[in-house]
């Protein structure tokens, strides 16, 4: 029979045995910064020429981003497995954000978006977040806000596209030219939400039978509504979300 | 289902156990050597199938996780293959890119170089947490029924 106080231990010894789950503010005696980041990449920043040949410029590209999450996984995270990420270490960030990926013109940096001041040190090798609704700002009731000007053989249009489709991404480890997210003592290390607009609307340097201009909208749709009606944009298809060139899981509303 | 973004490719890792026999035989008396050798071997292909033909790799050691220890390119068939340290047992990284597209794979290698890989199923951790879970289900149901027969 157990009595209560068996009953205690049991539960302190369960809640021992489970991941460290903390915000930003942790308590462990090495501790980094880990700084994250939003990139949508050149075609947003620089502008770029769509499947069907359209030359697209950005002023402003808003992205809502909530519930970011880095993991430490062992073994890692394989986002193709569709399963959840189970990190042993994990922390968070709390607040909304909307950023501007096109902010400051061509030759910008990616856009810091918070940092967690007291990371437990490690390797995050996994990071998650959603696409949510704006709440305030100049994107209120959308995920995702893009506004430029569009050419093409002469005809030059301005244009607002806006989507209200919710996702959770859920990423491994990023892939570029370097390895992200190793956090030692003191010091500060980044991790990067990677958005890869191609997707949507498709890349003429890329040959128009590849999967990726076969599977983009392409920007054509956007600019005649009366022709194709509302433009059905399924987010999770897509797969703007990435990890550098890393692969993510993509649910969606 | 388009492929080619997506294209985080597919990577399969082969372990490659090259035997490498070394025979010297004596006229009086024999004396055969040999060397058991491990290569690992991926190979990485988009999800069309398609080979990633001169992709880049490089591969991370475990000792040091952010300094390549090796790079390389993929041959037409995709494929690369490498030597692992047998001194260093640990996981190696290998991440694989081309033309903006790349994956990352990570290959256990056990003391002997015994390669080990799997991809998915449960590490010691979470088997021992299930584990703990499982037996603290038991638990709780037990304390339920104690409870209410006090």
């Amino acid at each position: 029979m157990f009595r209560k106080p068996t009953a205690s231990l049991c539960i302190i010894v369960l809640a021992s045995v489970c991941i460290i789950v903390i915000g930003c503010g942790g308590d462990e005696s090495t501790t980094g910064t880990l700084q994250f980041y939003a990139n949508g990449e050149d075609f947003v920043r620089q502008g770029f020429v769509s499947k069907d040949g359209w030359s697209i410029n950005f002023d402003h590209v808003y992205i809502t981003l909530a519930d970011i999450k880095a993991y430490q996984t062992d073994p890692p995270y394989e986002p193709r497995s569709d399963g959840s990420i189970d990190g042993k270490v994990r922390i968070s960030l709390d607040n909304i954000y909307t950023v501007d990926l096109a902010e400051d013109g061509a030759n910008a940096s990616p856009i810091i978006v918070d940092e967690c001041a007291d990371a437990p040190v490690g390797h995050y090798n996994a990071i998650s977040w959603k696409l949510v609704r704006a709440v305030s700002g100049p994107a209120v009731g959308y995920t995702l806000v893009m506004t430029g000007t569009a050419e093409k053989e002469g005809r030059v249009v301005d244009f607002t596209i806006s989507i209200d489709e919710e996702c959770e991404n859920s990423c491994g480890e990023y892939v570029g030219d370097e390895r992200k997210g190793m956090v030692a003592d003191g010091g500060t290390a980044d991790l990067e939400m990677t958005f890869h607009f191609d997707h949507i609307f498709g890349d003429a340097e890329t040959p128009l039978d590849d999967n990726l201009n076969l599977g983009a909208i392409g920007f054509e749709p956007f600019i005649d509504m009366s022709k194709y009606g509302e433009v059905d944009i399924n987010m999770a298809e897509l797969h703007l979300g990435h990890v550098g060139e890393g692969h993510c899981h993509c649910l969606c509303e | 289902m388009w492929i080619r973004w997506k294209l985080v490719p597919v990577i399969i890792i082969t372990a490659v156990l090259c035997l490498v026999l070394t025979m010297q035989v004596h006229a009086h008396g024999a004396k055969i050597e040999y060397v058991v050798d491990m290569m690992v071997e991926i190979v990485a292909m988009y999800e069309s199938g398609e080979p990633m033909s001169g992709a880049q790799v490089v591969v991370y050691a475990p000792d040091d996780i952010s300094t390549p220890w090796l790079t390389g390119i993929c041959d037409d068939e995709g494929r690369y293959s490498f030597k692992p340290d047998t001194s260093m047992a640990g996981t190696y990284d290998v991440q694989v890119r081309q033309a903006g597209h790349g994956d990352i794979v990570h290959i256990p290698v056990g003391d002997g170089g015994t390669a080990s890989g799997s991809s998915g199923g449960y590490g010691v951790g979470q088997i021992a947490l299930m584990s703990v879970c499982v037996v603290w289900g038991f638990i709780g149901t037990g304390l339920y029924f104690l409870r209410r027969k006090a």
